[in-house]
């Protein structure tokens, strides 16, 4: 067939599906709210899109003008990106995911996030113990100066807990850059061969055992505790849950099984984006309570100890029952 | 490494052609972005400086917004397209082509503490020199690349007064060869524009001035004038 015929014969098609480009494929939302459209159908689209590419291979093998090439090339570049893009996000989808899937998500993980909870928490009570043993062992992790600082933020003559003056919200601001940040890079470092998050759990178990272990020791352990209780929940439990996504890419770079390496480590980054998701809900939460919660000195310890143990209670068994009703996915 | 473009084939089996961007553009579009980002700070502080204590912590977080949230933000609302790639004409893309989706646009830009690593995006560079279509480990976690946006701007072609069709058929390559020699013509001397039509003087079946004249016309016949 001659260029001229075969320009002919489907030039309507092609200002059909240029048409419809134009006006429809920017926005599914806003061209659902405009029922006004007599263009191509929307459900006809896809069938318009695969004639077209067909009519592009033809031109091609026939040899037709660049011209034409281009013109339909640039057509069924912007077909395919209508095509293929990803779905909207839904708003249900999320509340869904917080609820159900994250849990599920952690538990399918479960070996990684026990190892992770190992690499945290031994250290932490390892730390502990030794300053509770011999309490010199404090200035190996601290100089003096930090130290003091640490006592001074915990004194039982404040009247809040956890900071000197610094109003709640420039604290919120600071949990938030400090905290999440921490969790985001403790997952992320898990390409450096996992030894990233392993170096990030164990350094922060030591640090927070050892703090803690010398504040009880030095008679600013009621202030502490009662500061900590709440915001634990999620926080700690947060950063473990970074740090098993981490080692689970870490691990998916060395052993990535019979798949290929790359293979492997897109699939693990993309759990490791949503547990990250969740992480990060779960550490803004943690900044909330830490900045408007915590901090307040007034609520006696009992007070303190039981909203604290509900929130233990709501992370843990969000995390061992969430999403258990539903079938896999 | 000396041809970055990738070609994917689609479910509709025709070839995607998709030109990689190498680290000096995307170091720019960076810088760029740097730039916005650096002033959405300066000007925020300003602002929130008179505000005190409550204003420290609302700079604090955005300083977390802009640090972690402005490229998934800008990449998941503008197609794969931070202002400062915009400027630069490149695109973040799916490696087999099709937009990119959020949760990818999450996974790229986690991975920049990665790439960021030891110093000024040394691993990033390096893993971008041995891959063959440039991307570093972000990209290649997120299964994502950075491709240059096609331009399609036609350069004026020649002036020309007949329009002829070639003696004889001509491959695409050759069409190619032709139109491109249009559209370059008007910065050429005469006498090279001589020297050029006279090679292709079996498609135009004339020498010298006449000769760069058809080929002239059968630009523009090519081109679709009748």
């Amino acid at each position: 067939m001659r260029q001229e015929h075969f320009i002919v014969r489907h030039e309507a098609e092609w200002l059909a599906i240029e048409q419809w480009l134009d006006a429809r494929a920017a926005s599914p939302r806003r061209a659902r709210a405009d029922r006004g459209w007599r263009g191509l159908p929307d459900e006809d689209f896809p069938a318009a899109y695969r004639r077209l590419c067909q009519q592009l291979g033809l031109a091609r093998r026939r040899g037709y003008s660049p011209q034409l090439v281009a013109r339909l090339q640039e057509l069924m570049q912007r077909g395919h990106a209508v095509m293929y893009r990803p779905p909207l996000p839904r708003w249900r989808r999320a509340f869904e995911f917080f609820l159900a899937d994250m849990p599920r998500l952690v538990r399918a993980e479960s070996g990684v996030m026990w190892a992770a909870l190992a690499l945290f928490a031994i250290p932490l009570l390892a730390s502990f113990i030794a300053v509770q043993v011999k309490p010199e062992l404090i200035h190996t992790l601290l100089n003096v100066q930090q130290v003091a600082e640490y006592e001074a933020m915990y004194d039982p003559a404040l009247p809040k807990l956890g900071r000197d003056a610094e109003s709640d919200l420039a604290m919120f601001g600071h949990y938030i850059m400090n905290t999440i940040s921490i969790g985001l890079r403790t997952f992320a470092s898990g390409l450096l061969a996992g030894l990233g998050p392993a170096l990030a759990l164990a350094v922060n178990g030591f640090m927070i055992g050892g703090v803690a272990g010398h504040l009880q020791l030095s008679g600013h352990g009621d202030p502490f505790w009662r500061f900590v209780v709440g915001h634990a929940a999620f926080e700690l439990t947060a950063i473990v849950i970074a740090g098993g996504a981490g080692l689970r890419l870490g691990l998916d770079l060395i052993a990535p099984g019979r798949r290929r390496r790359i293979d492997a480590l897109v699939e693990g980054g993309r759990r490791g984006a949503w547990l990250c998701l969740g992480v990060f809900a779960m550490l803004l939460v943690a900044a909330f309570i830490e900045a408007f919660w915590s901090s307040i000195g007034w609520i006696p310890a009992w007070g303190k100890y039981s909203v604290g143990g509900a929130l233990w209670a709501l992370v843990l068994g969000w995390l061992w029952f969430g999403g258990r009703d539903r079938h896999a996915a | 490494m000396l041809d970055t473009v990738r070609e994917v084939h689609t479910p509709e089996g025709v070839a995607l052609r998709l030109p990689a961007a190498g680290p000096i553009p995307r170091a720019l579009a960076w810088a760029i972005d740097f730039g916005i980002r650096l002033g959405l700070l300066m000007a925020a502080s300003m602002v929130l400086g008179v505000m005190g204590e409550a204003g420290m912590g609302l700079y604090l977080v955005l300083l977390f917004a802009v640090f972690w949230l402005y490229p998934i933000i800008c990449e998941g609302l503008f197609d794969g397209q931070t202002p400062g790639k915009r400027a630069l004409d490149l695109r973040v893309v799916s490696s087999d082509g099709a937009p990119v989706g959020w949760l990818a646009a999450c996974v790229r830009n986690l991975m920049r503490t990665v790439d960021m690593l030891p110093f000024g995006y040394a691993c990033g560079l390096v893993s971008g020199l041995v891959d063959p279509w440039g991307r570093r480990l972000g990209d290649l976690v997120a299964g994502t690349m950075v491709v240059h946006v096609p331009k399609n701007r036609r350069l004026p072609v020649m002036e020309g007064d007949g329009v002829m069709a070639p003696a004889l058929p001509l491959r695409p390559a050759e069409q190619q060869a032709i139109i491109a020699f249009a559209e370059r013509a008007p910065r050429l001397t005469p006498e090279r524009q001589v020297e050029l039509a006279d090679i292709a003087a079996p498609a135009t079946g004339a020498q010298g001035g006449e000769g760069v004249r058809r080929l002239a016309g059968i630009a523009h016949w090519l081109l679709g004038k009748r």
